[in-house]
């Protein structure tokens, strides 16, 4: 039932933020060709601004994906935690060690430094 | 009728103002800034008045039709110290600076209540590209490339990634004279991967900037040095207002503003230069922009001696050095170092004219000054924007503006300002929030 | 179940619109503290901006993926209040009290990544694209730092929900328990929001950012989905670590708005005191000094539940 009123939640503020725009540009008029230039301080662009962009960051997210993985294991790992006691906390110590590794590999190969 | 009160509500608040910088238009830019019913915005999508600051020359025109018809409605505009365009209508064209917010307010309130009508568009209503294709979805003509689709071409891939080498797609495009974070009508063609610029070349040079009237009579007589070096540290100050704006640190912008507003030998530097270290500016914003020797010695002036070059001609002046003066310099010539020296060198201006001021010392040395912008020796400190050709490519963005920000390129008009106009000599007080 | 129903959805709209005008006012009363001149009243200027923006025109750009640019900005507005339904003002007093609310949490976290590049990509201007680019090596950042936060948190009260990691904070709260947590978790609130020094979406070095080409209602819909987030994530904040609607004297509610304005002021006076980072600078800083001590954070929560 609550997941129902967030679900209900949620499809009223996406709602109330669509109306919101909608109801005062109902009457507004197409704005003019010359109004829909991009912003360059006066200056023209010479192609469209979607490319194939450069993103430096890409070894990071590689680097994000194995942390989320871990993540979702330590959902259901803090609820039982206080329980399992030593063992639990040396089983993720474990977990988040290797990992730790991961990162200082990629710290040494200046995966941050975005070169 | 609901539309009326909204209306008139909407009147009741601060203006929102794109200020497009003519020549010499930065001082007015600088009185708007302490004002607090204006709001000076960077996109000309959030205002809805345009203000032309000083006077626009005829090369930058067609730029300024385009950021004139970027506004959306409703919007007016309003031109200080330039002539207003003929067809447009109904435009004021305002000449004091005391006048300025007083006016902007009034033309807004207008807008808003209904007394003005909204300004029209000036380029005629045409995609910049005639659609010219065969397929559904943008594809076809003729060849590989086929036509243009939806009005611009995609972009493509022009040369390897400086850092990487890899080669995705490259963004070429000219950012205008009436960018913000530009020298004022500086334009530049840029070529961009990602965020890291690829190219930069300066089409148009920033307009010559004024120099206070004592440096150009420090070139024919003995003037005082008090006088001399308090124009400098304002100078430095307002470039430190510009920016610290950039950099986010709207209240410390602020302060440097109001201190170089109310500048006498009675003011020092280490209020804001505390709150700029405690704010961390040194530590978390950008570095890179290095100077080679050559161009710092191109370029002179403050970036040079933040490069390592000792070269500062009051250094010659008997009377500077009866004040004990020697340059002070940096050795890393990046960003940071220019940012520093630019404190040093205000604080050890407003040091000097202290000095100077108790035991009344004139310069002694005519025909040569060194201006915040550089040395005048021979020839009057040059205009040096073709340094970021060389200096940007391989910057990151934001890396990239905040070197354009600390170096001084603009070079200096051939004849002194005349008298200060008539609201920079006041200082003026930062709001305390009372009604209008 | 209309009442069940109902009064949620009220109470997150009520949150909302009460939220995001506090935003407002509070940002200008910061401001105008630290010398920036303010006009007019302070309590007047929003609703003044808010009427002005209603009554100006949408902008368009010349090929912009339209529904992805009108949809960003209520995207982020639903995510704020996906995120204000799960704070509890008292121990029965919750819009909606769910098992895995850190989860929620965590997932509204990671979305407000994707919304925000999508808003900024979806114009097809390139200061905007750059300003959406940029921001995803921040969003990806943070998202690790808040979760270990969170999962320390949520270690003493044995579960995943925010009304049992409050519960837990009876004897002691979890800003003096676990020291790191909160100045760690302000910081992602500061990214989540990209509000001040972590500004790297919507920056004044591109003239705007995403919001460079918007204005008239969509930009009034995206700084009200802004000014709501910062509300929904100090009202988590509070609730984590600074004890919820724990208190003497004063009721419950009470208490958790006090804490959500004092933890609100915190972020607004940072994002006035500090410069933009640079995003290398950024992104180095998170992964190589947060991140270790968001691990130094967890293992110490851990240790101090089980004694």
């Amino acid at each position: 039932m609550e997941l129902f009123a967030l679900l209900i939640i949620l499809i009223v503020a996406l709602g109330a933020g669509l109306l919101l725009q909608w109801l005062p540009m109902r009457h507004q008029p197409r704005p003019n060709w010359s109004q829909r230039v991009p912003f360059l301080g006066g200056g023209t662009p010479d192609s469209h601004a979607w490319s194939r962009y450069h993103v430096r960051y890409y070894p990071m997210t590689l680097l994000l994906i194995a942390f989320e993985m871990e993540m979702m294991f330590m959902y259901p790992w803090a609820v039982v935690f206080v329980e399992k006691g030593m063992k639990a906390m040396m089983e993720m110590g474990m977990f988040l060690a290797i990992l730790s590794v991961g990162i200082v590999y990629a710290w040494r190969e200046g995966v941050f430094k975005w070169q | 009728m609901a539309v009326n009160w909204l209306h008139k509500l909407a009147a009741r608040g601060s203006v929102p103002v794109f200020p497009v910088l003519g020549k010499q238009g930065d001082s007015a830019l600088r009185h708007l800034a302490l004002s607090p019913q204006i709001e000076l915005v960077d996109s000309p999508r959030h205002a809805s008045v345009l203000l032309v600051a000083g006077e626009v020359p005829a090369d930058r025109f067609e730029p300024l039709r385009r950021v004139h018809d970027q506004l959306p409605y409703p919007f007016t505009t309003l031109w200080f110290r330039s002539e207003p365009w003929p067809h447009l209508e109904r435009v004021a064209r305002i000449d004091d600076l005391d006048d300025l917010p007083g006016a902007l307010v009034m033309a807004h309130r207008e807008l808003m209540e209904g007394r003005r009508g909204s300004a029209h568009r000036l380029l005629p209503d045409e995609p910049p590209n005639p659609w010219e294709g065969e397929g559904d979805f943008g594809q076809g003509g003729e060849g590989m490339m086929g036509g243009v689709p939806y009005g611009r071409p995609m972009a493509m891939n022009m040369e390897d990634d400086i850092r990487d080498g890899l080669t995705l797609d490259s963004l070429t495009f000219r950012l205008g004279p009436f960018f913000f974070a530009f020298p004022p009508g500086m334009a530049a063609e840029i070529t961009l991967q990602g965020d890291l610029v690829q190219t930069w070349q300066t089409q148009l040079a920033p307009y010559p900037q004024p120099l206070d009237d004592v440096f150009f009579n420090a070139r024919e007589r003995p003037v005082p040095i008090a006088e001399v070096e308090l124009a400098r540290a304002r100078h430095h100050l307002h470039r430190l207002f510009h920016a610290l704006h950039l950099a986010g640190l709207e209240n410390v912008s602020l302060r440097a503003l109001r201190l170089a507003h109310g500048l006498s030998t009675s003011n020092t530097l280490e209020g804001l230069r505390r709150a700029l270290s405690r704010s961390g500016f040194f530590r978390l914003t950008a570095g890179g922009g290095v100077l080679g020797p050559e161009q710092a010695r191109m370029i002179g002036g403050p970036a040079a001696r933040a490069a390592g070059l000792d070269d500062d001609l009051r250094a010659e002046d008997a009377g500077y050095r009866r004040l004990g003066f020697s340059p002070v310099c940096q050795t890393a010539g990046d960003t940071l170092a220019r940012w520093r020296q630019l404190l040093d060198e205000i604080d050890q201006s407003l040091h000097l004219a202290r000095l100077a001021e108790r035991d009344r010392v004139h310069t002694e040395r005519t025909g040569s000054v060194e201006t915040p912008r550089g040395p005048w020796s021979a020839r009057r400190p040059a205009d040096a924007s073709a340094l970021f050709d060389e200096l940007l490519p391989g910057l990151e963005w934001g890396d990239a503006l905040a070197a354009v920000a600390s170096l001084d390129v603009a070079g200096l008009t051939d004849q002194p300002v005349g008298t200060r106009p008539s609201g920079e000599s006041r200082a003026v007080r930062g709001g305390t929030g009372n009604d209008v | 179940m209309f009442s069940e129903l109902f009064l949620p959805v009220l109470m997150v709209i009520f949150m909302l619109v009460v939220g995001g005008y506090a935003v407002a006012v509070l940002d200008r009363l910061v401001a105008s503290a630290l010398g920036t001149p303010q006009a007019g009243g302070i309590w007047l200027a929003p609703m003044a901006r808010g009427a002005w923006l209603l009554t100006q025109h949408a902008n368009a750009t010349e090929a912009p993926d339209w529904r992805a640019w009108r949809l960003a900005p209520a995207l982020y507005l639903a995510l704020a209040a996906g995120g204000l339904a799960v704070v509890p003002w008292s121990a029965s007093l919750v819009a909606t009290d769910l098992v895995t609310s850190v989860v929620l949490w965590g997932s509204v976290e990671a979305l407000a990544t994707v919304v925000i590049f999508l808003h900024g990509w979806s114009a097809n201007s390139l200061l905007a694209l750059i300003g959406g680019y940029r921001y995803v090596a921040l969003g990806l950042s943070y998202i690790l730092i808040s979760m270990f936060v969170l999962i320390g948190v949520a270690l003493p009260a044995e579960s995943l929900q925010f009304t049992q990691v409050v519960a837990s904070q009876e004897g002691l709260w979890n800003v003096i328990r676990q020291p790191l947590g909160l100045p760690l978790f302000l910081i992602v609130g500061l990214g989540m929001t990209f509000w001040g020094p972590l500004n790297l979406a919507d920056s004044t070095d591109l003239a705007g950012g995403t919001a460079s080409e918007i204005s008239g209602p969509p930009r009034l819909v995206w700084d009200m989905a802004r000014a709501t987030m910062l509300v929904a994530f100090s009202g988590v904040a509070a609730t984590a670590f600074l004890g919820g609607w724990l208190g003497p004297w004063l009721p419950g509610p009470l208490w958790m708005s006090l804490k959500m304005l004092a933890v609100l002021s915190v972020l607004l006076l940072l994002g006035r005191l500090l410069p933009r980072l640079a995003p290398e600078r950024c992104v180095t800083l998170m992964w190589v000094v947060l991140l270790p001590l968001s691990f130094i954070d967890l293992v110490w929560a851990g240790i101090g539940a089980l004694l």
